[in-house]
């Protein structure tokens, strides 16, 4: 049933193309991977829950991200011949990468999620070049060469992790799943188990953009197609950390723990300074948006690295609420891109009276500062609560510091591009398509809706889930 | 010991010289001798036997086919572009082979064989991803590194040999199929293939 639930979005795009009229073809697509979608909810106890959870993340954002696609393409993409006939690829490409995220955060242990990461690095690196322009091929041999990199060494710290574990008695084919791994745990681990650990996390962080291996990010997220950028930075970047996660558990019960939680808060703290610091400097929304994630994916990194039960459930909440608003931010700028032709913020103004893609920006960009009625606003509450409750200052001053610098550059750029009305007789930018509007704007309403959700039976579970980082029940 | 000395010159060349045929014969020879190594461990089963073929077609067949019909057509990416001098690479390599020596004196990984080879394989191979600025010194170097991580993979998992060639088998498809396509398509707007004109994307 795994195993079905993974190739479903692969499956429904290719049946997609048995239809030829290009009305019936959109319907099918959308259709097909609403299906798809709605697979990854029979996984309910056939899963941990730290898997659920992320395995939802991952087809509702896949889904909007077809469904803005299908839109998209419609209008924008499909009038001139040579993109047109790559349309079929560009669909097959976006099912792969979905499928391969399910494969991250489906699979019970580190050589299938290793699998499915390298997967995902094979279809996202023809999508970030996928309009062929020269700064989208440049973003997409970045990508393709540090993530490679990043990639080789997880497969280097995985290895590691297998000569510990079958050093430690396990049978080679438990080797390398982590409830084994925990449940064999030697009393004292090797050094070789912190090695290990610590390539895992320096890998994944690659695949996550944190800083120093974060190079690529910024030129990848904004490079991409609007719908991919999303993908990207609100759910690729997710399942990275969820990599993180998981090597988070295997430390732990390796009795790594501390080390990766000290590099965690490294990375973090300087990951959410950098990106601070950048986004006051940027001339394109698109590249906000990406250096916005580096900020948010630091952040993640100093909930984990404060670790407690408060940490963990900001970690949580704060992927989920981030994956949302950051894939409303990146559809809002893809309308935005469609009604103005560019995304240079010096060439945007007066968004919120002449489009809906401006007024999603605006809900999306408050989101991302982390205010009310968003659940970004709870997160970095829970993250500066957990901040104290480990006495770890130094980073926690950094978060701040960082998440104060992002939200002044937000705070200017939208007062700059929303504001203003647009000069009497001014033609009409073009409208969007309803798909791509319905799905940028239900991307926004589940970043409100996790604001209420610690507060729920929801959050009990979430409460739950984030213990699992720690310790598998 | 003659293993030894083979591939400490191929890992030696990878750094030091800037001819991308010559660089190309090394990582050949480096990524064969390296496959003989892993080849015990890949007949443990079928599954393995089919993927460590794949990875070798893809590794020592198909790349480096690709790369010189690339050269054929793109003269200019004959030279690999260094962006240290000589003397400093020649430093760099010596500065691997001590460090790979040193590796084998940690106490936790003397139970690792050939793990000075191993550390030095890697080390040349991430090395040259650093001292190069032509972009298929980039894939052959991804190359290399995969073939050290699949020769840590057969001396630290030997037990794992599926796993370990699936990982194989993937970093040489991504740095094959990805690196040559995209090299196909840089080089329409970067005769020279030179990394410095990737700088202006910087943000």
């Amino acid at each position: 049933m795994i195993g079905i639930a993974i190739a479903a979005p692969l499956v429904a795009a290719l049946l997609t193309l048995a239809f030829r009229a290009a009305r019936q073809r959109q319907f099918a697509r959308v259709t097909s991977a609403a299906l798809a979608a709605l697979l990854t909810l029979a996984m309910a106890g056939r899963v941990d829950a730290l898997s659920l959870l992320f395995a939802l993340l991952v087809s509702t954002l896949a889904f909007l991200a077809t469904t803005f696609s299908a839109g998209s393409f419609t209008l924008d993409w499909g009038t001139t011949g040579e993109v047109w006939s790559r349309k079929p690829i560009y669909f097959l490409l976006l099912a792969t990468f979905w499928s391969a995220m399910l494969l991250v955060v489906l699979a019970d242990n580190f050589a299938l999620l290793w699998l499915g990461i390298t997967t995902t690095t094979l279809a996202t690196t023809f999508l970030v070049g996928f309009s062929g322009e020269a700064a989208a091929l440049e973003a997409a041999w970045k990508y393709l060469v540090l993530c490679s990199v990043g990639i080789a060494l997880a497969l280097l710290g995985i290895v590691t992790l297998a000569h510990v574990s079958i050093a430690a008695g396990l049978p080679p084919a438990q080797a390398l799943a982590w409830t084994s791994i925990v449940a064999h745990a030697p009393a004292t681990a090797p050094p070789l188990a912190r090695l290990a650990t610590a390539l895992m996390l320096i890998g994944f962080a690659t695949k996550a953009g944190l800083v120093p291996m974060h190079a690529w990010l910024p030129d990848a997220h904004s490079k991409a197609p609007p719908p991919i950028s999303a993908l990207l930075s609100g759910v690729l970047v997710s399942c990275a950390l969820y990599a993180i996660m998981r090597t988070i558990t295997v430390a732990a019960a390796l009795g790594a723990g501390p080390t990766i939680q000290t590099m965690l808060l490294v990375l973090g703290a300087l990951s959410t300074v950098i990106a601070g610091m950048m986004m006051l400097n940027q001339s394109d929304l698109k590249r906000l948006l990406a250096y916005s994630t580096l900020e948010h994916a630091g952040i993640v990194a100093l909930a984990l690295g404060f670790g407690g039960p408060i940490g963990r459930l900001a970690a949580l909440v704060h992927v989920v609420g981030h994956a949302f608003a950051k894939s409303s931010a990146f559809f809002a700028a893809g309308l935005v891109q469609r009604e103005r032709q560019t995304v240079a913020l010096g060439a945007l103004h007066h968004l919120w009276s002449t489009g809906a893609g401006g007024r999603i920006l605006l809900g999306a960009v408050t989101a991302l500062c982390g205010m009310p009625p968003f659940g970004l606003f709870v997160s970095e509450l829970l993250l500066v609560a957990a901040g104290i409750a480990s006495g770890q200052w130094i980073p926690l001053a950094f978060g701040l510091i960082g998440i104060t610098l992002a939200f002044l550059a937000l705070v200017r750029t939208t007062i700059e591009v929303e504001g203003g009305k647009p000069a009497a007789g001014a033609a009409r930018p073009p409208s969007s398509s309803r798909l791509s509007v319905a799905a940028a704007g239900l991307a926004l309403a589940g970043a409100a809706v996790t604001i209420v959700v610690p507060w729920t039976e929801l959050g009990t579970m979430l409460n739950a889930t984030a213990a699992m980082i720690a310790r598998l029940p | 010991m003659i293993v030894d000395f083979v591939l400490l010159i191929a890992g030696a060349v990878l750094i030091i010289d800037g001819r991308t045929p010559r660089i190309l014969a090394a990582y050949v020879v480096l990524a064969f001798t390296v496959s003989i190594f892993i080849l015990p461990s890949a007949l443990e089963s079928p599954l393995s036997l089919t993927l460590f073929t794949m990875s070798v077609l893809l590794k020592l067949v198909v790349a480096p086919i690709g790369i010189l019909m690339f050269l054929r057509a793109n003269p200019p990416a004959n030279d690999l572009l260094p962006s240290i001098p000589l003397p400093a690479r020649f430093m760099l390599v010596i500065a691997f082979a001590l460090i790979s020596r040193a590796v084998g004196h940690f106490p936790s990984l003397a139970s690792i064989p050939m793990q000075d080879l191993v550390a030095y394989v890697v080390l040349c191979s991430a090395g040259m991803l650093v001292v190069h600025r032509n972009l298929l010194a980039h894939v052959m170097g991804l190359l290399a590194l995969g073939a050290g991580i699949t020769f840590a993979g057969a001396t630290l998992a030997p037990t794992l040999p599926e796993f370990v060639e699936l990982g194989a088998t993937f970093d040489a498809l991504v740095a094959t199929v990805l690196g040559l396509t995209l090299v196909r398509s840089i080089v329409a707007h970067s005769p020279i293939l030179d990394v410095e004109s990737l700088r202006r994307l910087r943000g």
